[in-house]
């Protein structure tokens, strides 16, 4: 009976169509908007992470209070017996890593040795000359290179190219790190530039130089010791796996600082954050989640109003059918069941060709991006210039399940008109039309 | 044995019509025999619709009761009715209302898949009364590529196909001219002896009334003939 009605709805293009293209065209829009919402804001997660936060971040907890002053006498000494206990306490899957952040002045000299440019700048130390260093990958440094190689031997630096142009900084060119030391002192070290790099990041272009953290435990005098213990799990990790590392980590440390290394200071309390506890991510990630919801729940909605229209302008056209098939002894019931069923399938084959039009062109904006550099030139917005969609199969869920429950809503809503009416009435106008 | 098939006892029926009350059908009294050939016959307004559709447990009356064999319709609910039209009861329409999206023989298929009949085994019998209603080089013919009398063919046969014990048919041939009206008449003639449904026409056709064994004549709702 269903195939039956079925093969009338395909055969009656102004029952089939007009739902079918609005289920197409809004699923298509969700699934779109969703994957560029998604890939815009995990974008800016993931350059977070990468960069400065980790998804989880092992800290000090006298440094990290005061971290807008980079206070290097509060990083974590015992950097070998860290790791290990870091092994040995976290699950596999993460994979840690040390980090120095520091901030000095860089000085430019001239031919003469005397001053030429100088400015202020955000450095951050990380492992460059490992072989096969994850920090690399994971800031994608070799591809990022505008001009020149990543560091290779001791004091060599990678310098935002932005920040290079305004010091008029070029390759080879010897910079003086002026700053302070672990306890205290001025410190002041010479660097080469061997590589100018693009992060795509407009922030980080303008005001950020990598050295290698071994030079940076030299500079500052921070033998076996950094600030940060960044930990890193797959991407495809949800954000309630953080919380649950977090909380796993916390409960050991509890029982570390019973029996703390030796060189640890005895107000040192190294604490685990996950990235929603840094620079309000986890207050975005709530407002994204209220954000993405709401427009799922507007288009969900609009699309409710659009077929339950669709559905009662069919229906009235319809009623001379419904008429028929209840005088030949169709319960209410049934009919309104084949109605919903009616609505299923439209949904279904919308959603499906919703996903594909909506996928396609989140698929393009995922593979090829979006440049808004020129947006985010100001903005100093942790994020890439290039925003990409990203295509995921919540997107599409969060496509599927309105672009359905809308179709079977509007059409249901729009059958209570004739649930509510008697089989007279309906024949009466059946016989008028 | 009692031959009864419907029993009308003191049915009323009114319609409120804003704020007006209007009364369709007083106190009518008659029985139907099954196999009967018969016809209501009145002007327009005298209720022959009306008692089509209370018979055929489309509506109900305002007072008085409606017996199909020893069962009160009334004291059925919607889907005993719904059941009581599905299995007993064929209706057909001056405007045919074919399903102007399926073919002819999907449109007399239909009922028999409402009554819970698989396609496979409901073939040969659609196909068998397509043949007697002589239809059997339009089988795949949509409504609309067929004449009025087609049309009318079809509606027959769909009212046929599921071997109802009657068949209320109302102002079949109004919208057919003479030669097509008497072909109608015949052939439904035929069928009434061959399956033994009982045929009740609402006509003010004068044709119709010369093929029927029983006329009931209609007037502001009240019998005022029955020959």
């Amino acid at each position: 009976m269903i195939f039956f009605l079925f093969r009338g709805i395909f055969r009656d293009k102004s029952r089939f169509l007009f739902p079918f293209s609005v289920v197409s065209i809004g699923v298509a829009l969700v699934v779109a908007l969703v994957g560029f919402m998604e890939g815009v804001f995990m974008g800016m997660i993931d350059m977070t992470a990468n960069l400065n936060a980790g998804h989880l971040r092992l800290v000090n907890k006298p440094f990290y209070d005061e971290e807008h002053l980079y206070p290097l006498d509060r990083a974590l000494a015992a950097q070998k017996e860290t790791k290990r206990w870091l092994k040995k306490n976290s699950t596999p899957d993460i994979e840690w890593t040390p980090r120095i952040r520091w901030r000095a002045l860089i000085d430019v000299p001239d031919a003469n040795g005397d001053t030429r440019s100088q400015t202020p700048v955000v450095g951050m130390a990380l492992d460059l000359k490992s072989p096969n260093s994850s920090e690399i990958r994971r800031l994608q440094l070799a591809e990022s290179l505008v001009k020149g190689q990543l560091p290779q031997d001791s004091n060599e630096m990678l310098m935002g190219n932005s920040l290079a142009k305004d010091l008029d900084v070029a390759l080879g060119q010897s910079v003086t790190v002026i700053g302070q030391s672990f306890d205290g002192g001025l410190v002041a070290d010479n660097y080469l530039v061997v590589g100018l790099i693009r992060f795509g990041v407009t922030a980080m272009d303008k005001k950020m130089v990598l050295i290698d953290l071994a030079d940076a435990q030299s500079t500052f005098y921070m033998d076996d010791m950094v600030t940060d213990w960044l930990g890193y799990l797959p991407s495809s990790l949800s954000f309630d796996h953080y919380v649950k590392a977090k909380k796993n980590i916390n409960s050991n440390l509890n029982t570390w600082r019973e029996n703390p290394p030796k060189d640890w200071a005895k107000d040192d309390q190294p604490i685990a954050l996950s990235i929603l506890d840094q620079q309000n991510m986890g207050s975005m990630v709530k407002t994204f989640t209220v954000i993405k919801s709401s427009v799922v729940g507007i288009f969900t909605f609009l699309m409710i109003l659009v077929l339950w229209n669709a559905g009662v302008l069919s229906g009235i056209h319809r009623y001379g059918e419904m008429g028929l098939r209840l005088a030949f002894g169709e319960s209410h019931w049934k009919l309104i069941l084949t109605l919903g069923i009616e609505g299923l399938l439209i949904g279904i084959l919308g959603s499906i060709v919703g996903c594909v039009l909506g996928g396609t062109f989140a698929w393009y904006l995922q593979e090829v991006g979006l440049n808004m550099g020129d947006t985010f030139a100001k903005s100093g917005l942790m994020i890439n210039d290039v925003v990409r969609a990203q295509l995921t199969l919540g997107g599409f869920i969060q496509g599927i399940v309105p672009g359905i429950f809308a179709s079977v809503a509007g059409t249901l809503v729009a059958s209570s008109t004739i649930f509510k009416r008697s089989e007279a009435n309906l024949f009466r106008e059946l016989e008028a039309g | 044995m009692n031959n009864n098939l419907i029993s009308v006892k003191g049915v009323s029926k009114v319609f409120k019509v804003g704020e007006e009350n209007f009364t369709a059908l007083r106190d009518i009294n008659l029985e139907i025999d099954s196999g009967s050939f018969m016809s209501f016959v009145g002007p327009s307004g005298s209720g022959k619709t009306t008692i089509l559709n209370l018979i055929g447990g489309l509506d109900v009356p305002t007072a008085g009761n409606i017996f199909f064999k020893s069962t009160k319709l009334s004291a059925m609910n919607r889907n005993q009715m719904a059941q009581y039209r599905r299995k007993n009861i064929g209706f057909i329409f001056q405007t045919y209302n074919l399903f102007p999206v399926y073919s002819v023989y999907e449109n007399i298929l239909f009922p028999l898949l409402l009554s819970g009949s698989k396609e496979k085994d409901a073939r040969e019998r659609v196909m068998n009364i397509i043949n007697k209603v002589g239809l059997s080089d339009q089988v795949k013919k949509r409504p609309s590529q067929l004449s009025g009398g087609q049309c009318q063919r079809v509606a027959i046969a769909r009212a046929l196909v599921k071997d109802p014990l009657l068949i209320l048919a109302d102002e079949p041939t109004a919208n057919l001219d003479s030669k097509n009206s008497l072909q109608i008449l015949e052939l439904m003639s035929e069928l009434n002896q061959q399956y033994k449904a009982a045929v009740v026409f609402s006509t003010h056709d004068e044709k119709v009334t010369r093929y029927v064994r029983r006329e009931v004549g209609l007037e502001d709702g009240k019998i005022i003939s029955d020959k």
